[in-house]
Formats: structure tokens, sequence, C-alpha cells
């Protein structure tokens, strides 16, 4: 067929103005995975706090005493990507915990990483310590969000 | 010669022909032009959606790069894979004007991209992640393998894919039976299929983009219905219609014989000369293949005519065909057709048994053609059918050259071809036989400074 090259390189411009035109450079995916995720970050590898938005922490919790310490913990490597833990605590007691630092290789393990943040965080809620069970099928996410709680109560000579 | 006399008298065949038959649907070229506009469009969407799915900052990140060309190789080559199975799948439109072997062509042509994009795309996948998680290759391939969704058996329709495509490297496929290849082949679905499951779990513009996974999920499932459709529901659909027989079996020259077959409603068969079927015939040891046959005449219902020369073991067990055989067909295929003609008359050269396309191609052109024909054969026994060639040119006031003889005595080249042709400058070609002749024979004829869209061929690869 004559000058078949050149209809498929017009169909190819087109075809990548038009899902430029809808998306935008990377701007759109990003905006996407945030509305699934509510509360979620912007795109996978950016710094975020996938579980602090919708009860950031500070759930105060009658009966604690002393006023509110703040510490980061350190940042943990895992099998996916990095993450690092923040935690508030009243005197002894946890208060709230955020994480300031989620950095995965793919969007499967962001997604992965947003289910299971808050269940850790509310297991680290209920027994007030980095001694928590994990959430199964995320081992190495559960352990890297452990330690990073353990090194941020160490700091604030907790626990 | 018999065959007039069997099937039906000349003269009432000149006489019924116009009316009795539908011709077969013409090409329409916009129709193909619209599908490559289509699959270029297909193309830079995908190269679009990989790369809005990365952000700047992730493009920085460890890993970044690698993670951002496997996302890109990988959507790439399972575009282009989708492209292949297109290509394959008998869509009329484009198949009436590329033909089945321009179809073909373009699928070899394209086979070795989705194949090494794929590829490419495991490689920097694993590189990309190994560097984000500072973990080493071969724990990333074990962690990918177990712990992503759909990985494990992606990488098997992978494999799958590289093991097909080895085999369809012309050196080794040359070695295979035809037969072999063609079920070997059929695995690349299973291949797609097992494939498709991972993209939509773990591909950054699918993950979180319903839009993008149901745009995605529907042109794969509408290539499969296409696929489903004319590769197999028509065909049978049309078998059962048509309901062919073998009536009878008769020798045409050394080793070549003509098949006559019977069938009901073959006055509704729309068929242009030149075209072909695949030939499934439903006896106990070849109801498992189809083989490509050209039909050596129009259809004068209720018979239909092919002529098969024995070149290897289907169609040497043709010859011995027992009358009451039932057939299954697939087609009519080809674009080597009168519709093709681009400059006013025509030239048609056939080589042994590429006569029998060019002979009911003959017989579909008009009376006032004036078709210059050329058959070439080593010995006389070989020019099977040229009687019926050369009634057929008479009629329609042509030229008739028979060259026999090795290829040194009868020779065709650009002194010996204007000398036979000298209004070649009006005339396209239609060329039909053994590979290595049809090759020669355009080469030839580019030479000569015919323009490609004049040189129509048709090959029968072995």
């Amino acid at each position: 067929m004559k000058r078949a090259g050149w209809y498929v390189v017009a169909g190819a411009a087109a075809g990548f103005a038009g899902v430029l035109g809808v998306h935008g450079l990377g701007t759109a995916p990003a905006a996407a995975l945030g509305q699934l995720k509510p509360g979620g970050p912007g795109a996978s590898a950016a710094p975020s706090a996938p579980s602090s938005a919708p009860a950031n922490g500070s759930a105060v919790q009658p009966g604690s005493s002393g006023p509110a310490r703040k510490a980061t913990g350190t940042v943990e490597q895992y099998g996916y990507g990095e993450l690092s833990v923040a935690v508030t605590v009243h005197g002894n007691q946890i208060t709230g915990v955020s994480v300031p630092l989620l950095r995965t290789a793919e969007p499967y393990s962001q997604q992965l990483a947003q289910q299971v943040i808050p269940m850790l965080r509310a297991e680290v809620l209920a027994v007030h310590s980095a001694r928590i069970d994990g959430v199964s099928g995320a081992t190495y996410t559960s352990a890297a969000y452990a330690q990073s709680i353990q090194s941020a109560l160490d700091k604030l000579h907790v626990g | 010669m018999g065959f007039e006399t069997v099937v039906a008298p000349r003269s009432r065949r000149s006489r019924k022909r116009p009316t009795a038959l539908p011709s077969a649907p013409r090409p329409r070229p916009a129709l193909a032009r619209a599908g490559l506009v289509l699959a270029g469009a297909g193309l830079g969407a995908v190269t679009a959606l990989a790369i809005t799915a990365e952000t700047g900052r992730e493009l920085r990140a460890a890993g970044g790069a690698a993670t951002f060309l496997g996302s890109l190789t990988g959507l790439v080559g399972m575009y282009l894979a989708l492209l292949m199975v297109l290509l394959v799948s008998r869509i009329p439109a484009i198949e009436r004007v590329l033909g089945q072997d321009g179809l073909l062509r373009w699928h070899r042509r394209l086979a070795p991209w989705p194949i090494s994009l794929l590829v490419a795309h495991a490689l920097f996948i694993t590189v990309g992640y190994a560097q984000a998680a500072r973990a080493g290759l071969g724990h990333q391939v074990a962690v990918l393998l177990t712990r992503y969704p759909d990985v494990l058996i992606a990488t098997v329709g992978l494999g799958i894919m590289c093991f097909i495509g080895i085999l369809s490297i012309h050196a080794i496929r040359r070695r295979l039976r035809r037969e072999t290849w063609w079920l070997v082949h059929l695995y690349m679905y299973l291949a797609l299929a097992l494939s498709f499951a991972h993209v939509l779990a773990l591909g950054p513009s699918f993950v979180g983009h319903p839009l993008t996974q149901i745009v995605w999920s529907v042109a794969w499932a509408a290539t499969a219905g296409l696929v489903l459709c004319y590769r197999f529901g028509l065909p049978v659909a049309r078998s059962l219609r048509h309901r062919l027989v073998v009536t009878e079996v008769r020798p045409e020259g050394p080793g070549v014989v003509s098949v006559i077959c019977s069938g009901r409603h073959l006055d509704k068969l729309a068929i242009a000369g030149g075209q072909f079927f695949f030939w499934r015939f439903l006896n106990r040891s070849m109801w498992w293949q189809a083989h490509p046959y050209t039909m050596s005449a129009l259809p004068q219902p209720p018979y239909v005519r092919l002529t098969v020369k024995a070149v290897g073991d289907h169609s040497a067990a043709v010859a011995r065909l027992r009358p009451g055989t039932r057939i299954a067909v697939e087609g009519p295929y080809g674009a080597f057709t009168k519709y093709a003609q681009q400059r006013p008359q025509a030239l048609l050269v056939a080589a042994g048994i590429g006569v029998t396309a060019l002979r009911s191609l003959l017989e579909d052109m008009p009376r006032n053609a004036a078709p210059v024909v050329l058959l070439r054969a080593t010995r006389p026994e070989d020019l099977v059918l040229h009687n019926e060639v050369a009634e057929l040119v008479r009629y329609r006031r042509g030229r008739l050259h028979e060259l026999v003889g090795t290829r040194e005595q009868a020779m065709l080249d650009e002194r010996t071809l204007p000398r036979l042709v000298p209004d070649l400058d009006r005339r396209d070609i239609y060329v039909c036989g053994p590979e290595g002749f049809v090759t020669s024979i355009v080469e030839v004829a580019t030479r000569l400074g015919v323009p490609a869209e004049a040189v129509h061929h048709e090959a029968y690869a072995l």
C-alpha cells in the first residue's frame, strides 16, 4: 500500500496528542490515584502521608497527660520502597501516628501500602507500642513500619 | 479439457455467468487506510499513556528511569502484539485490500518488535524495581514472581512467546512441518491471555485509572471477538451453508490433479477470480489440517474446481481423495484479483502450478481486456490447463506466450520481457508461482520502472 508509513505516523501523532490533551503531562494519574485512595499521596514516589489525612494523628485520648511530643522515625528500606513514620505522644500514650515519607517503586506497591498503613496505624494506637502483629501479606511493610516507629519512640524515650 | 464437458458445456457457461454469480465485494483501499491511521493512533496513545503516567520526580528517583522504560516497552509491546493478532484475524475489509500474503508479510515484518520489546520490558522492570528497593537482581526476580499479582503467569506467557518467536525464525521454521508450526503458533493466543491480567493489576497507566482499564480491555475483547468471528464462526457458517463434497479427482499433468467439488447455494458464493480458500478435507487423515489452494476456475454451480500439485504430504494426499469426502472451507481470500488493477490492461505471468490463480483471474476479466499471458514451465507436460488458458485468452482478444525450458533457455529478464510485451508501460503485472520465480519477476518489473502498486503477486510458499 502506498505511503502506508505516513498514515501510521499521522495517526500516531493524533493519538499521542489526544491522550496528552486529556491527561496532561504527569499530572492526571497522580490526581486519579489520589481520588481513588482518599488521603493518598500524589504520585507513587512522592513523599507523602497516606494515612494522615482522614484523622491526622492527634486523637487525644482521655487520661493522657503531659504536653504532646512528636518525633519522626528513621527512614526504613523495605522490599518495595521506603517509608518513615512519625509519632505523637502524650506522656507514655501514643496519640498520633503519621507517615511523612512513603516512596515505592511502582503503583502497585503504593496502593498496597496505602491499604496497609491505616491498619498498622490502628494496631499501634491500640497497643501503644511498636510491638504490633503486622498485617499478613504485607510483612516487609509491617516490619519497616514497626522499626521506624520504634526509632521514633526511642528518640522520645518512650516504651 | 474434460472439465468443461463434465461440469457444463462452454456455451452455456459464457451465457449464464454474468447474471448467475454475484461478484466479490470490491476492495476499498480507504478502509485499509483508515485502519492504518487507527493503528497509528493507538500507538501514539499508548506511548502518551506511558509518558503521562510518570512524573518528573518519579523519573529522577532511584530506578525511575528503568521503571519508566519498562512500562513504556511493556505498553508498546503489548499494543504491537494486539496489532499482530489483528493482522491475522482475516477482517474482510482489510484482507480484500492487502491480500492474505500482504497481511502475513506485515505480520512477519512486525513480529520481532513485540517480542523484543516485551523481553526488554521484563528486564527493565526487574532492574528498576531492584534499584528502587535497593535489592539484588536475583532477590528482585523472586519478589516479582512470588509476591506481585499475575506476574508469574505473565512470565510464563512471555516464555511461550519467546519460544514461538524462536521457532518462527526462518532458518528454524523451514525445518518444521507446516502443521506442527501452525499448531505451536496457536499457543500465542494463550501467551497473550496469560499476560493480560498483570497489565491491569500493575501497569502505572492502569492502576487507579478505570477509564484506561476499560478502553484497554474493550480493545482486547474486540480483537478476540474478531478472531473468533472471522477465523472460526464465518468459515463454519459458510461450510455448513455450501456443504461441499468431492465429486471427482482427475489428473491434469505430472503430479497435478483437479478436484471437482459440488455444493449447495454456490450461486450465492461471492468470489473473484484469483482468490483462494483454505480447504479442510474431512476424512480420517486430513481433517485436522487446512491448506490454501486456489480455485482454478470460477464456480459453475453446483460445481467448483481446485487444481493442486503434489509438493507435500497434504497435496499428495489430495490426489487420493475419494468422491463423497466432505469439505470445510475458509475464504475466499486474496487480493490477487481484477480489482487490484491500476492501469488499463494487464500482463499475467505464471510459472508451474501458479497457472491455477492465473486461469480463474483471466476468466474473471472482461471480454475487452486484451491480456498478455505468459506461461512458464520446465517441460511441456508441466503446462497444465494451458488449453483452457488459450481458450480464455482468445475469447478476450489477448496474446498467449508459452515459455518452455530451463531457466536459462526460457529467460524472463529486463531484455526479454519488453520484447514479449512492448506495451508494458500501460499494463499491470500479475505474477503467480513459486516464491523464487515471483521474486525474480517482481525485481525485473521494478527495474523496468513498473510502479509497485501495478505489480500484484501471489507466491506459493511451501
